[in-house]
């Protein structure tokens, strides 16, 4: 038996992907995640109102959906309604997330695969590469750059952000801060639009080199944002069918008779599926589920990707192109949001601690993350996280199946094979942390 | 940001931690123009530091054997190493204690077929290797990131995080209890503890900008003890912050008891200074801190 690893780069925390061969031929492939956060385990024993700070620390990639996820959990543990107002400041908050999580999935992790670069920060050897690489970098860390002013913007903070609060938000966005904002983004949307257009001819440019352009079996989708309603800040889950309907929509408190949750032998992240049937979340989920965005540029994107791909598209590299339609989208609406007035009326509301089981659920970047707690004699008995990664695990171990199996014959190991399970691992954007709570 | 050889190699390994302090890093602008980028997982592809590394930050708790040999192996080849963030420092938020509920249910998870094995504790670095300068936070703010690397010497940090909060302290204006954070009033411009919240930043080293208390949420003392308390046993750490809440408040001692015994502050402020507990490390002296 031969055993190939690689050790991945360029996604979130401690990852690697291992390939076992027996007689030429490729028999299992597992991504594996390296280490476990435990987060489960020790918040056992603490006074529920402290876990809100404690759990963004399960990830500082996602800590900004951990932590809305977390208030969310025990306001309705409590029987708390925050203000619209809130509700409104923790949507900018959401959206500043998916701004900053997808532009660093596109031109940080993912675009040097496209340029054959090890990273965005190496430059080619000519002047006139070296020009156009710098630019690129440039307008890529500034879109980035977008999404943190956003998040320290609405959560006070922009890793481990604090202005959500059981209640509601500690304070509103001051008028200057907002154009200020409005000011940077109508700047910047025209940059992003056209770095979301060369992504997307690159991406096409690869075409069959992609290894992952084999799987697109059709398989269920799993997303928190509504058809018509695009929002993170999100309220119940839907799941497509394999052949485009939405079969199922449940609320968080029954995600149990949907979803199985399992630990995992080989990797300290478990995973998640429907029933037993393979699921995909992340952003070809939502866009496969999103009938329209109500912003028009994004619009003008799903348009285009539907009449290209149909509807819905199952290819894996799609879900690099929907993220590039997301970024678009989360611009145009944080955009719309910060001209209404965030700054007066009510932000919080108090509460009265009581006993017993919350849910809280956000469209986190990759997917829905919902948080469960059970709280007795005020502490935190029992605590469980459902990771958006945990959810793709089946499919990226499925799709490395399939690119094991392109990349490996009787003549040997194409040495392709490496750059390949690169690709589709990053694809799908997973976060470690996340996925070992 | 362009890639000239004459710029001092730079590093950046990440141990098991959450990626928050990269993060942070990479939110800084000016850093990227000032170093050449030699070894960085999170964004570079790339399996190996090299040999003559000057700077090596290293984030992250020791929490798996593998954890121990990347520590030693980018020390021996990093000419000045930067331990940065609170787990790097103290183990980690992720310290799970020999007492804790869970502690049985952890360690039976702690163990996959062909995967490095968790090890019984999270370890702050200095346990290991020797360090140049420790850089507290959860995350430490992109701007402590480039006085770290830029002019750590003669960087001027202040003492705690009430110099930078800018809230005041009023002398009538006594709560009787810490529920604060259920009024659903947060008022602008005056002090947390005021306000009724467990705000220990009397005592946590500053530098951060106070970028929580701003905005109205207690801190939790992520960077640690200020340097009076650096070399400290944790009772003394909390007998300053008991004084300062029978000072300040009317909360019965027992109240004021129960949250010092906190989680927050014991995934934060506390891990720092039961690290003077144990006689194996290092000191740490305050011109090593940023």
């Amino acid at each position: 038996m031969t055993t190939i690893t690689y050790p991945l780069s360029r996604i979130e925390g401690h990852a690697r992907v291992v390939i076992d061969i027996y007689d030429d031929e490729v028999f299992r492939a597992d991504f594996q995640a390296m280490e476990m956060r435990g987060f489960s385990h020790y918040v056992r024993g603490v006074p529920a109102e402290q876990i809100t700070v404690i759990v963004p620390r399960i990830c500082g990639v996602c800590s900004t959906a951990h932590q809305v996820a977390s208030v969310k959990a025990l306001e309705n543990l409590f029987g708390v309604t925050p203000p619209p107002l809130a509700e409104e400041i923790r949507e900018v908050l959401l959206l500043g997330q998916l701004i900053q999580n997808q532009a660093t999935s596109l031109f940080v992790f993912t675009m040097p695969d496209r340029v054959n670069a090890s990273s965005l920060f190496e430059f080619s050897e000519s002047e006139e590469g070296k020009a156009r690489q710098f630019s690129l970098a440039q307008m890529a860390l500034r879109i980035r750059k977008i999404g943190t002013d956003l998040i320290s913007l609405a959560g006070g903070q922009f890793i481990h952000p604090i202005k959500t609060t059981i209640g509601g938000v500690t304070s509103g966005i001051p008028r200057a801060k907002a154009d200020e904002m409005i000011k940077t983004i109508d700047e910047l949307l025209p940059v992003a639009d056209r770095l979301v257009d060369t992504y997307w001819e690159l991406s096409l440019e690869m075409g069959d080199r992609i290894g992952s352009w084999g799987d697109d079996e059709p398989t269920y989708y799993l997303a928190s944002t509504e058809a018509d309603s695009f929002h993170l800040n999100s309220n119940r889950l839907h799941l497509m069918c394999p052949r485009g309907d939405v079969c199922q929509t449940f609320t968080p408190s029954e995600f149990e008779d949907y979803l199985v949750v399992e630990d995992s032998d080989y990797s300290y992240a478990g995973t998640s599926s429907f029933q037993g049937e393979i699921l995909r979340a992340n952003s070809l989920a939502r866009i496969n589920l999103t009938n329209s965005f109500g912003t028009p540029k994004a619009d003008g994107y799903l348009k285009r990707f539907v009449e290209t791909f149909g509807r819905p598209a199952h290819a894996i590299m799609f879900f690099d192109l929907c993220r590039g339609i997301e970024l678009v989208y989360a611009l145009e609406k944080s955009r719309l949001m910060l001209q209404s007035d965030l700054e007066h009326g009510d932000t919080e509301v108090g509460y009265t601690p009581r006993d017993g089981v919350g849910y809280g659920l956000v469209e986190a970047p990759r997917g829905p993350l919902l948080h469960h707690y059970e709280v007795e004699n005020g502490l935190i008995k029992n605590a469980d996280f459902i990771i958006p990664t945990v959810h793709n695990m089946l499919a990226i171990r499925r799709a490395l199946m399939v690119v094991a199996k392109r990349y490996v014959s009787t003549d040997g190991i194409n040495s392709e094979l490496g750059r390949a399970v690169g690709r589709v691992v990053r694809a799908f954007d997973p976060c470690i942390a996340c996925a070992t709570k | 940001m362009e890639n000239n050889r004459e710029l001092p190699k730079f590093a950046v390994l990440q141990l098991s931690g959450c990626s928050g302090c990269e993060v942070s890093l990479l939110n800084s602008d000016e850093w990227i123009d000032n170093v050449n980028l030699v070894y960085m997982p999170l964004v570079v592809s790339s399996n190996k530091i090299p040999d003559d590394v000057e700077v090596l930050l290293v984030s992250g708790g020791v929490r798996t054997d593998e954890d121990i040999h990347n520590l030693r192996k980018g020390r021996s080849r990093a000419r000045r190493l930067i331990a940065v963030g609170t787990c790097a420092l103290s183990g980690g938020v992720a310290q799970i204690r020999d007492d804790h509920p869970a502690r049985e249910a952890f360690l039976r998870s702690s163990h996959r077929l062909r995967l490095p094995d968790m090890l019984p504790h999270a370890y702050p670095l200095d346990r290991f290797v020797p360090i140049d300068l420790y850089l507290p936070g959860c995350p430490p703010t992109p701007e402590l990131f480039i006085t770290a690397l830029t002019q750590a010497e003669d960087a001027k940090i202040a003492s705690i995080v009430c110099q930078e909060c800018g809230r005041k302290k009023l002398q009538d204006m006594r709560p009787a209890s810490i529920t604060g954070m259920r009024s659903g009033v947060t008022l602008p411009d005056i002090c947390l503890i005021n306000q009724g919240y467990f705000c220990v930043g009397t005592s946590t080293r500053g530098g951060c900008g106070a970028l929580c208390t701003r905005p109205g949420h207690a801190c939790v003392g992520c960077r640690g003890p200020a340097n009076p308390y650096l070399y400290r046993e944790p009772a003394f750490v909390q007998d300053n912050l008991r004084k300062v809440f029978r000072r300040m408040t009317d909360i019965p001692e027992a109240e004021i008891n129960e949250a010092l015994d906190s989680p927050w502050l014991s995934l934060f402020l506390d891990q720092f200074t039961d690290y003077t507990q144990d006689e194996s490390l290092p000191l740490r002296t305050k011109d090593k801190f940023i």
